[in-house]
């Protein structure tokens, strides 16, 4: 293991603006595989480009759609942040 | 040219499938004109369009699947299509499957079809909003598409018609010469996992094709194992095949997706330039209407907009209805004076009937027109976006705010308007909210009682705040109690809330007129009829058994009554003018005798008993329970029962001095008045939590299911009754 490797965030709690890198999907409930059936899977770059004005859902800009999760679901998503 | 379906001697049938926003249902419009009708799914309420179309010279049937994102049967909309699909639901398989696809976001739009080629099914791929592929910087090379697919791949822009021709030549076409999608490769593991659920039921006897054990296997939550059955034999298989797949590094829950999405980037390898960049209006736009400060702003204008039609602009319209109904009324009355009883039920039961129908569609067709509006441009997806925290925590979401803020206005268009929820429960939740929201014929109630017992001791400025937090006792109670349904009640999973920021379109005239269209007429079909037999009903109860001597013993007494403070000739000649002040009176007090004689009066005289407890006499039981089918009749009916006839209006001075007045004339409360601050209170409270509206019943069972009307009636009317006894008996003791 790297030893500079950053560790794994979860996707509900990424900054706003910020893109990020899918690694994992973590849980093996059935929504996780919703999640991956819209595209959340290791590998895809998304970034954060915005959150509602009462704190949640966030919305998240994925090969040019965008869609929007409530930061508990996105926190099934594990990611890393990338510059 | 249709050979291949002649020889069959039955209608070829096509589905449409597709993800949410793929402008599917616009084609299916296209497609099928308005030659189409919906049926709920049974048992659940998602509800299937199936219409039909001329190729060539036969007619082919079209079914509307519902947008699903994936086949993994989540949510009940997904179930449907796979049950369709798979011809497990009674019918059939479709001759051909008609993938709607976003030309936008192919990647994800194929998922589904890759899925559904498991089935073998022939297809036809339809890549529509094609115009705003060139807009979003993309190219796409739709031959290559076809190559690679091995089917027919059409373009459309459905919204104005474009390339639909050629998707009706390429139907034909398709249906002369099937052509299918070959089946994903899947790797070993996978196959061997399949096997190992297929080989294990065999020995029960039960026989699961190759994509339904697939199925089973990839979705934790399958609806579809559920309809298998064997659960203790189907576990360990079902374990045993995601610990081999899991075995390969694999998360079975996401395992399918990610094989797919695989082959999906290699067929797409080539097809697409450009780099799929986010459209810049979309961003810009997002940028103020989900801004924290103007977005909230738009979204409260746009919403004060849609309530503002319902609540105000539908008035003169509905007015116009009622004034409609009345007038029919006075040209149909005549023609039956001779029997009494064939005038009362033409007039009072179907003709007033038929009024309180077609008076709920101004605001149905209102409600809908800014509905398919907003879905169409988009806005729908930012409101929900905006409101969503506001709603989350009791199991609504922020498509809910929508329903919730009609039933402010009426609760049948907001009953109506969840059908804009694609998550089952929170789509029930919502219908079963909307009833508690303070609808406008509330209002009546209100304004008589803080009229008469609020505003004379305390002054127009509690009596305001009064009127003002009356609106909400209903949202106040209904939230919590939504709450505590989903925790400890309602079986049905939680879908996680994914909401998809569409493009903005224009919406086209075309198929906002459609909508509007299709819901009116399955209320006034559907939920009409029903409305209509209350009405009727509740007529016969107010009118019958309807003893002659009724009316000669209230003229006696009233005679005897007036006969002291008059001469006998006096009085006779102004009893025999029907217009005369006496003569109005008379007719008025004898419309309270049958009232209270008719079979509703003697059971509200019955069970006043069970109203005691919340201080209601008999009186106001009575016009309690007669206001069950409508509550704005109360005011209407109190009249008839307090002898100043049906015409009085919520702010007449009779009515409020008469009430003001009333005494106990038995029993232990004798002499004191009836209504006390308590009683007003709790009579209030009461109707803003009851249901007493007989459309919002019969349209809950429509959109739902009678259990569910039946129950959230039954739940609504314990709670009222329960608020108001509260009220009075704690009010009184303090």
């Amino acid at each position: 293991m790297e030893v500079n490797a950053a560790p794994l965030k979860t996707l509900g709690k990424i900054a706003h603006g910020q893109s990020v890198e899918i690694m994992e999907i973590s849980s093996d409930c059935g929504r996780a595989g919703r999640l991956a059936a819209l595209g959340f899977l290791p590998g895809r770059r998304v970034r954060i480009s915005r959150i509602a004005p009462l704190g949640d859902p966030i919305s998240i800009e994925m090969d040019g759609q965008e869609i929007s999760l409530r930061r508990s679901e996105a926190d099934l998503i594990g990611v890393k942040e990338i510059a | 040219m249709t050979a291949a379906v002649d020889t069959k001697k039955r209608p070829a049938r096509i589905a449409l499938l597709g993800n949410p926003n793929t402008g599917k249902s616009t084609i299916f419009n296209r497609l099928t004109g308005l030659r189409q009708h919906i049926a709920n799914y049974p048992g659940i309420t998602v509800e299937m369009k199936t219409g039909a179309m001329l190729v060539g010279d036969q007619q082919v049937e079209v079914l509307d699947l519902p947008g699903a994102y994936s086949l993994a049967a989540a949510s009940p909309d997904e179930r449907v299509v796979m049950d369709a699909l798979d011809g497990r639901m009674g019918k059939r398989p479709p001759d051909l499957i008609v993938c709607v696809l976003d030309a936008t976001n192919l990647k994800r739009n194929l998922l589904l079809v890759s899925q559904a080629a498991e089935l073998e099914i022939p297809m036809l791929v339809v890549l529509n909003q094609w115009d705003a592929v060139k807009r979003n910087g993309l190219r796409i090379d739709a031959d290559l598409l076809a190559d690679r697919l091995g089917v027919p791949v059409v373009t459309t822009v459905a919204k104005r018609g474009g390339g639909l021709e050629e998707l009706k030549k390429a139907i034909s076409h398709s249906l002369d010469e099937p052509r299918r999608i070959p089946r994903i490769l899947w790797p070993e593991f996978i196959d061997e996992a399949r096997d190992i659920v297929r080989n294990g039921l065999e020995e029960t006897g039960n026989d699961v094709t190759g994509p339904e054990a697939l199925r089973m296997i990839f979705d934790t939550d399958s609806a579809f194992a559920d309809k298998i059955g064997h659960r203790e034999k189907l576990k360990p298989l079902l374990k045993s095949a995601r610990d081999r797949i899991r075995s390969h590094g694999m998360n079975p829950a996401s395992a399918e997706p990610v094989l797919h999405y695989r082959h999906i980037e290699a067929v797409l390898d080539g097809v697409i330039e450009g780099d799929g960049m986010v459209a810049r209006t979309r961003d810009s736009v997002d940028a103020l209407l989900l801004n924290r400060f103007w977005g909230s702003l738009i979204f409260f204008a746009v919403m004060y907009v849609v309530f503002q039609s319902l609540y105000a602009w539908a008035g003169p319209v509905m007015d116009l209805i009622e004034a409609g109904t009345g007038w029919v009324q006075d040209l149909v009355s005549p023609l039956l004076e001779g029997t009494p009883v064939l005038q009362s039920l033409v007039s009072d039961g179907i003709i007033a009937g038929v009024g309180g129908v077609i008076v709920f569609l101004p605001q149905i067709l209102l409600l809908f027109f800014f509905i398919a509006i907003l879905e169409d441009t988009g806005y729908l997806a930012r409101a929900a976006f905006l409101m969503d925290k506001l709603f989350g925590w009791c199991g609504l979401n922020g498509k809910s705010f929508v329903p919730l803020l009609s039933g402010y206005a009426c609760a049948i268009p907001g009953v109506m308007a969840a059908r804009t929820l694609e998550d089952p429960k929170a789509r029930l939740t919502t219908i079963l909210m909307t009833p508690f929201m303070s609808c406008s014929a509330r209002l009546p109630i209100y304004v008589l009682l803080i009229g008469a017992f609020v505003e004379p001791v305390y002054g127009p400025l509690v009596a305001g705040w009064t009127l003002f937090l009356m609106h909400f006792v209903g949202a106040v109670v209904a939230m919590p109690m939504a709450w505590f349904m989903n925790r400890c009640i309602l079986k049905i999973k939680a879908q996680p809330f994914i909401l998809e920021m569409p493009d903005y379109r224009v919406p086209t005239l075309r198929n906002v007129t459609i909508r509007m269209w299709e819901r009116g007429r399955a209320f006034l079909i559907q939920a009409g009829t029903v409305i209509l037999s209350i009405s009727i009903i509740v007529w016969a109860l107010l009118y019958f058994p309807r003893p002659d001597e009724v009316a000669a013993k209230t003229r006696e007494a009233f005679i005897a009554e007036k006969s002291s403070a008059m001469p006998a000739d006096a009085l006779a000649a102004e009893l025999a003018n029907p217009e005369s002040d006496l003569s109005h009176k008379l007719d008025h007090r004898i419309g309270g005798a049958y009232i209270e004689q008719s079979y509703l009066g003697q059971f509200g005289k019955a069970v006043q008993p069970v109203f005691d407890p919340a201080g209601f006499d008999w009186k106001i039981t009575v016009g309690v329970l007669s206001s069950f089918p409508a509550r704005e009749v109360i005011i209407a009916t109190m009249g008839i029962i307090y002898n100043l006839g049906a015409d009085v209006d919520e702010g007449s001075d009779d009515l409020r001095s008469i009430i003001a007045q009333e005494k106990w004339h038995e029993g232990p409360r004798k002499g004191q008045p009836v209504y006390t601050l308590p009683v007003v209170i709790g009579l209030m409270v009461f109707f803003a939590l009851c249901m007493q509206c007989g459309a919002t019943v019969a349209v809950i069972a429509k959109e739902l299911s009678w259990k569910w009307a039946v129950a959230s009636f039954a739940t609504m009317t314990v709670i009222a009754w329960v608020a108001a006894v509260l009220i009075y008996q704690i009010g009184s003791r303090l």
